[in-house]
């Protein structure tokens, strides 16, 4: 149908490859709907090529051009630009119904059926049941809704920061009116459920749909092995309890994507390890998708063995101005 | 006040005292904290082992080089003995019964200083605790797969610990100096700083690791130095564990020294400290008793280089090995931080010049910059053997030639010169000669290369076009391997070849501080060198006319690369266009910078760095001055006052002047009469000291 898209963002290379692997991914179910792909300036040229060989619309978005309310916004609340990007997909007018997919995630069965739901259907989050994850959701187009969330979101704010607590804030009758737009889990399967619910992962798990890597290491941040097929590395790391998924994300980037990136003579080393500088991205990014469970409690502990795997938050909490004030305490 | 100054100190003729500068050092006790002691990685290892011996002068008993323990390094280079001092002793014990091997011997270099060594493998079992120590103290740790940064956290925390156990046993004196050097070492200054003990620590880097790595990537630094996100970047290059090591070290030093002016900017920068003193290197400089003595190595060994050019260029000896210059360059391959890239671009300018202008100077230039080889390439080999065959044949007809002559003689006859070489000679020497015809240019290159087709330097060459053609008067010969005295090529070694070179090219963009053009120095071979080289701040610092003095400093740092390639085309075709004699008076100058290069001289910026930490550790004992001398200005040698001035000044319109010019010029050059006066230009500022008031001095009023 063609005034029926799915719609992902991506704002930087490294998401690009995500969102490649989701498009190939929807594309090898056979979804009859168009694939669009916002896009933020900090994709590169190439990348944008790629994109365009397997989303039918890649569309750049840039809030500090877009000259009108949404850059209005963005002036008076800065912390707000990502989320402002992502709500640009309510400006897809084309369209008469969308679903919206974060890049990080990827789809293990034909979805098209969401296409039947109404705005705003979306799944729970596994962190906070009464809120919907926005990491999938349905929704319709509407330039008139578009300016209502810029309002809102100039007026009352996000309470986590991010598009998902501006989202639950806008349409907080999902909780309790429709169950109809209540979508199962298994449309937005977070990895990080799979530990936390280990029953129940192995109960349901094998349904699955759509798989959503939550957290701070993205597939792309892991090291494959593609004589083995499977992800190299420590499996001691609790997120890679099940590998299944990631190995499946590996096996539609090796197989679909990485051709289309050698074409363009994008070199990509598929054995390359985790990239520091992809992985601070993803972090800085992280809330695009969810509201970081792990960043803001982190114990001392845990990031002495962060540091340990090659991990330290250098833009964060392990930042040299943090180091100097410890240092401090003890010179006079 | 009663000093134990050594003998070999005051004995100096020329060198002054310091007079600020006195520390009871019978009461002090210092050590000297490095990976490089006794264990030779890079070039901290020659910092130490040449310093050793000024400081070993000057501290006798009381100083200790800490570094870590490898048998084959104790084995070749140390000897052991029991430590003098007790409670050296007593701490030593204290860690050996405690299951950590420390071993104390005398390092058998200049000087015998007194080595304490831990081993790293015997107490590697407390690595886990000793990086929860240094977690709970800084708020850094350790990635596993760095064994490098958990080996410096292993030997920082022994340093630590045995600093602990000296510290502990005394009250008022001895006071302890710990100075450590770069960040393999910094460990042990944060753990003693956070512990408290009463230690005056110092840190000295000798490059910053983030300035390295950003070079290396070939950024333009200089000119973006304060733009970094430097916690991002170093993260990026996954060596954030590593900067945060040396930046903390630098932040809890009380002490902070960097080894010249630049790599101060660049610490201001990357390490966010501004050093508290400049602590350049020097060298161990032996002199010669005769006075001009490395003027007669310099045309002993250029012979030996002309060998090689005869055999190198056979059947192309179209050009004066007399008006010959050899020129070189000469380090790591790092082709754009070593600055070949700038050199190989002057090469093709000054190759247009000469030409043009019809100059009868031939350059050769060497490229001695190791890279993978298969050994060396037969037409190289062929042409020396051409040469040795040349050379047997002359020997040969001369002694024919010479017995004929002889019998003529005993008969009391002229011979007849058309008859004393026969048929057969002449045979010979036809065929001799004809052996020389050669069908191809002199190679470019003297070793088959693995890597040829993409190496940066015949490429560069290949692009610009100089490949030893008759017409080319700058010859290009790229030796990819260190020299070394049995080569069948060139058997010379390094120090003689530079002996028997004109000049050496270092136009490097990055360099901390610059042996190479330091080590042509003290031998008397001017060199080109730039201001963003430690070495080349410090001359310019030090010297008026530093060009006078065969010191050439390239501008790299506020000019356009364009604009620094055309300044050291400049100082190269000046070179060229100097007169034999004036080379050997700009050599001599040039020999005469080496009393700066003494680390008997240099040695004093690190007293001072001892000093300061002293005064800031323990106010009450050490009073210092408070804005006393940081400064490296010592004092300035003049500009010369008679002739030839920097070439760059001496530049004839007419290249081709003639030989009188150089006669007027040298009458007004008197060589005993310029070198007393730089010699009382180093002493003038410390004989100053006795002036009235017994007011302490700062250096910076002694300037020039």
């Amino acid at each position: 149908l063609p005034d029926q898209s799915f719609v992902t963002l991506a704002t930087n290379d490294s998401y690009v490859k995500g969102a490649l692997v989701l498009g190939s991914s929807l594309q090898q179910y056979r979804t009859t709907r168009k694939l669009t792909a916002l896009i933020t300036p900090q994709v590169s040229d190439l990348m944008r090529k790629v994109l365009e060989k397997v989303f039918d619309e890649v569309i750049l978005v840039n809030v500090l051009d877009s000259g009108d309310s949404a850059h209005l916004a963005l002036m008076k609340r800065p912390e707000l630009g990502v989320t402002l990007t992502k709500l640009h997909c309510w400006a897809l007018t084309q369209f008469s119904k969308c679903v919206f997919m974060d890049a990080d995630t990827m789809v293990l069965s034909n979805i098209d059926e969401l296409f039947e739901r109404e705005e705003l259907s979306a799944a729970p989050d596994p962190g906070w049941p009464d809120c919907f994850n926005s990491g999938v959701f349905v929704y319709r187009p509407s330039i008139e809704t578009y300016n209502q969330l810029l309002q809102f979101a100039t007026e009352k704010g996000s309470f986590d920061g991010a598009d998902q607590g501006l989202l639950n804030t806008f349409f907080s009758s999902w909780a309790t009116t429709d169950m109809s737009k209540h979508l199962p889990f298994i449309y937005n399967l977070s990895s990080t459920s799979v530990y936390s619910y280990l029953p129940a992962f192995k109960a349901f798990g094998a349904n699955t749909k759509v798989v959503h890597f939550l957290g701070s290491t993205k597939p792309w941040n892991y090291t494959y092995d593609s004589r083995t097929k499977s992800i190299k590395g420590n499996m001691d790391d609790p997120k890679i309890v099940h590998p299944e998924f990631l190995n499946m994300w590996w096996n539609t980037y090796t197989a679909d994507v990485l051709p289309l990136l050698e074409q363009h003579g994008i070199v990509e080393e598929v054995t390359t390890g985790v990239n520091m500088a992809e992985v601070t991205e993803a972090v800085s990014h992280i809330s695009i998708s969810a509201p970081s469970p792990v960043l803001p409690t982190i114990s001392s502990e845990e990031r002495k063995e962060r540091w340990e795997q090659g991990q330290a938050d250098y833009m964060g909490v392990d930042s040299f101005d943090n180091i100097k004030k410890k240092l401090d305490t003890y010179l006079q | 006040m009663p000093l134990a100054r050594s003998l070999s100190m005051t004995s100096l003729n020329g060198l002054p005292q310091w007079e600020d500068e006195d520390l009871p050092v019978e009461d002090l006790l210092l050590f000297e904290v490095s990976w490089e002691v006794t264990n030779k990685v890079g070039g901290i290892y020659t910092v130490i082992q040449t310093k050793a011996k000024t400081t070993a002068d000057e501290w006798g008993e009381n100083y200790f080089l800490v570094g870590p323990y490898f048998e084959q390094n104790v084995k070749t280079q140390v000897e052991a003995c029991e430590p003098p001092n007790p409670a050296v002793k007593k701490a030593m014990d204290t860690m050996k019964s405690q299951g950590c091997q420390v071993f104390f011997g005398r390092w058998l270099i200049e000087g015998s200083p007194y080595v304490l060594l831990f081993d790293i493998g015997s107490a590697a079992w407390n690595l886990d605790r000793w990086k929860g120590e240094f977690w709970d103290v800084s708020n850094i740790g350790i990635p596993f797969h760095d064994r490098e940064a958990n080996d410096a956290v292993i030997f920082g925390s022994l340093t630590a610990w045995f600093l602990k156990e000296l510290s502990c046993q005394f009250d008022d004196k001895p006071n302890i100096i710990a100075h450590f050097h770069e960040w393999q070492a910094g460990v042990g200054l944060i753990l003693s700083r956070s512990w408290k003990l009463r230690v005056a620590t110092i840190f000295t880097t000798h490059a910053t690791l983030l300035g390295r790595y950003l070079c290396a990537a070939s950024i333009d630094f200089y000119n973006n130095l304060d733009q970094f996100d430097i916690d991002k970047e170093a993260g990026e290059r996954q060596i954030y564990h590593r900067y945060c090591m040396e930046r903390a070290s630098v932040h809890c030093a009380h002490v902070f020294t960097t080894v010249s002016q630049i790599t101060a900017v660049e610490a201001e920068h990357m390490l966010k400290r501004n050093p508290d003193v400049v602590t350049p290197n020097g060298l161990n400089i032996k002199k010669f008793s005769a006075m001009h003595e490395f003027q007669n190595l310099h045309s002993m060994y250029k012979a030996r280089i002309q060998e090689f050019i005869r055999g190198h260029f056979y059947g192309h000896l179209d050009f004066s090995l007399e008006k010959t210059l050899f020129f070189f360059i000469a380090g790591r391959y790092e082709f754009s931080n070593k600055g070949a890239d700038m050199f190989l671009e002057a090469l093709s300018r000054l190759n247009f010049l000469l030409r043009v202008h019809k100059t009868d100077v031939t350059v050769v230039v060497f490229f001695i910059m190791p890279a993978k080889t298969n050994n060396f390439n037969v037409e190289t080999l062929k042409g020396q053997a051409v040469r040795k065959q040349l050379w047997d044949t002359a020997q040969s007809v001369k002694e024919k030639f010479g017995k004929k002559l002889y019998n003529a003689l005993l008969k009391g006859e002229i011979p007849d010169l058309n008859k004393i070489l026969d048929r057969d000679d002449i045979t010979i020497m036809k065929r001799a000669i004809f052996s020389t015809q050669r069908h191809c240019l002199p190679p470019v290159t003297t070793h088959n290369m693995i890597d040829d087709g993409n190496d940066p330097i015949l490429n560069t060459i290949r692009r610009i076009g100089l490949f030893n053609n008759r017409s080319d008067r700058v010859k290009v010969i790229v030796h990819p391997e260190f020299l070394s005295s049995t080569s069948p090529l060139l058997p010379l070694d390094y120090e003689e070849f530079v002996r028997g070179c004109h000049l050496g090219v270092f136009p490097s963009y990055y360099e901390p501080w610059g042996y190479t053009p330091a080590e042509c120095t003290v031998m008397g071979i001017p060199s080109v060198t730039t201001n963003l080289s430690g070495f080349g701040c410090f001359m310019q610092e030090h010297v008026a006319d530093p060009a006078a003095y065969g010191i050439y400093i390239v501008d790299r740092r506020f000019r356009s690369p364009d604009e620094s390639c055309n300044q050291l085309t400049q100082f190269l075709y000046g070179f060229c266009q100097q007169s034999r004699r004036q080379r050997i008076i700009q050599r001599n100058r040039t020999e005469r910078l080496s009393d700066l290069l003494d680390w008997r001289y240099l040695g004093r910026y690190y007293m001072h760095a001892r000093h300061l930490a002293l005064s800031r550790t323990f106010p009450d004992k050490f009073e210092m001055e408070p804005c006393a001398p940081p400064k490296t200005e010592g004092f300035r040698y003049p500009r010369p006052s008679s002739v030839p001035p920097s070439p760059s000044a001496s530049q004839h319109s007419s290249p081709h002047h003639s030989e009188g010019e150089d006669e007027d010029e040298d009458e007004r050059y008197d060589e005993d009469e310029e070198a007393e006066r730089d010699r009382q230009n180093i002493k003038s500022p410390f004989t100053l000291g006795a002036l009235p008031q017994g007011k302490k001095k700062q250096h910076g009023q002694y300037r020039n």
